[in-house]
């Protein structure tokens, strides 16, 4: 057990050095979710005038899916990292050293984690900047955090297992691709009473929107259905929960099929 | 001895200029052909915006009845002209990756020393972007018509629609293509396409500018991608008008001269330092 502990603190310590000596692959994941947040807040800014919206400010509305963008793809990172060093045959070092095989998971893992909150510590202060306001207050802020950090861990999970399968760059496409498609399909830009169509039946099942609920809950109006309460968070958790674990175990057999 | 030198210039003659256009001809082929042989290239430019249209048109329905926003049937109907920007936009990016691909490769330098027309060799390398440009907008047309997406102006706008992609696809290719030119690297042509997303997003493509304030409505103001997409948007709404034809047309066209003659000067600025 310490030396799994031991292992992943070395493995987090290599993917947080990458950030330093890699910055051009770690900006993007920055830089977006304060794109998402100024570009969907500024365009759609009057959305908050239908009835029913559960915030007058669009940037309320906004942060957090700047910063579930930006979660998910700080944990595909991870999973373009390990398909970097698949290609370069030096995941196959990691794999011969005498240590866990549990710890070449939890090592990025961890990595993502600390990458997420670096990502909540900037863009959180930039939103408020920009206008936006905590009305749960730091209970809201605990909410975005956690699932900003349940969104890195399932993708991190996604990443991993797909760049264990596909061991080349094709998987990168596929990561960003689903993620992206995965989290639109949900309240992403519009609340669940204001989607129409085949759009809200999508939504309406997919667990991603439980854990938008999550994430904004801290932040629509005080009289919205949606505020602050355990009922709009634990369907959130559970929903990281079940689909962290998953993505995970996916994870996790993926790198049995790389040892074969 | 320079590339120049080597590839030799003549005087144009009735003579020279057919052949000229007979080059760029060529090679507007092959760049046609090229795109057409790699579908996995430019699938993404004609599913996303697509995908974005149908997400649009189920997340924003309600937004149609809004102080500010125009009379429409729908929001997919309010969203085929930036449907069509969209897409042309990202789908130009193609062409340029592959100018750099063939300066990578050595292609291009063999192409300047043959005995072409510098001009012949950027516009032909861009016709295969045009004639994907004004293709996508067809397909993205046709496609969305039959989900509510009714083009007011009829043939004429979807002409109009259609020459404009064209025009659109030409002149980001061509500014793409400076990148090209420039550092030679397919990566860096890659790189400079968020560029293209954000001036999209700062635009009034995605939701009218009427419903904006603040510093966000004075850039989208400024910006050619809202008053590019107006001018379809008119077209698409309240039929045609000289206007929308204006904005459709002219708009990509004064870019499009600028963005080729500032391609033409990165070429001769790269001739000149090889």
């Amino acid at each position: 057990m310490n030396q799994t502990i031991r292992s992943s603190r070395a493995m987090m310590i290599r993917g947080l050095l990458t950030i330093r000596r890699l910055p051009s692959a770690f900006f993007p994941s920055l830089a977006m979710p304060v794109f998402t947040m100024i570009a969907f807040a500024g365009t759609y800014f009057a959305i908050t005038k239908i009835p029913g919206f559960p915030t007058d400010r669009s940037v309320n509305w906004f942060l957090p899916l700047g910063i579930s963008f930006g979660s998910a793809f700080s944990g595909i990172g991870m999973g373009f990292s390990t398909i970097r060093d698949i290609e370069t045959g030096f995941y196959d070092r990691l794999r011969m050293s005498p240590t866990s095989r549990l710890s070449l998971i939890t090592g990025p893992l961890f990595t993502a984690w600390i990458r997420s909150l670096m990502l909540c510590a900037f863009v959180i202060p930039f939103g408020i900047a920009l206008g936006a306001r905590f009305t749960g207050g730091l209970l809201g802020i605990l909410a975005l955090v956690a699932a900003s950090l349940g969104i890195s861990t399932i993708s991190l999970g996604w990443g991993l297992g797909l760049a264990y399968r596909f061991r080349d760059m094709r998987g990168a496409a596929v990561m960003q691709l689903t993620m992206f498609i995965v989290l639109y399909l949900s309240t992403a830009q519009m609340p669940l009473p204001l989607l129409q169509g085949w759009l809200h039946a999508v939504a309406r099942v997919n667990p991603v929107t439980n854990i938008l609920r999550l994430a904004r809950e801290g932040l629509v109006n005080t009289t919205s259905p949606d505020y602050l309460s355990w009922n709009n968070t634990w369907g959130g958790l559970l929903a990281i929960v079940i689909m962290a674990t998953l993505t995970l175990i996916f994870a996790g057999r993926g790198l049995r099929t790389l040892d074969k | 001895m320079s590339v120049l030198a080597m590839s030799g210039h003549t005087e144009v003659t009735p003579h020279s200029f057919g052949l000229a256009v007979r080059q760029t001809v060529a090679m507007a082929k092959r760049s046609t052909l090229e795109i057409f042989r790699q579908p996995a290239l430019v699938a993404p430019s004609m599913i996303f915006p697509i995908f974005f249209a149908a997400l649009g048109a189920s997340s924003f329905e309600k937004t149609t009845n809004l102080p500010g926003f125009p009379k429409v049937d729908s929001f997919l109907q309010f969203s085929i002209a930036a449907t069509v920007v969209q897409g042309v936009l990202f789908g130009s990016v193609t062409g340029a990756a592959a100018l750099a691909t063939d300066i990578q490769n050595g292609f291009f330098d063999r192409l300047l020393l043959s005995p072409t027309t510098r001009t012949g060799i950027l516009i032909g390398r861009l016709a295969g972007s045009a004639i994907f440009g004004a293709l996508q907008a067809a397909f993205f047309i046709a496609v969305l018509w039959p989900f509510g997406g009714k083009i007011e102006s009829g043939f004429i706008g979807i002409a109009i629609m259609v020459v404009s992609g064209g025009i659109v696809a030409l002149a980001i290719g061509a500014l793409m293509s400076s990148v090209a030119i420039r550092t030679g690297s397919a990566e860096a042509v890659q790189g400079a396409f968020p560029l293209l997303f954000v001036l999209l997003f700062f635009s009034s493509a995605f939701f009218p500018r009427e419903t904006m304030t603040g510093a966000y409505r004075k850039i989208a103001d400024f910006n050619p991608i809202s008053h590019l997409v107006e001018g379809m948007r008119e077209l698409v709404l309240s039929g045609y008008t000289t206007s929308a034809l204006m904005k459709a047309i002219l708009i990509p066209t004064a870019v499009c001269i600028a963005a080729i003659l500032f391609a033409q000067t990165e070429l001769r600025r790269r001739l000149a330092a090889k």
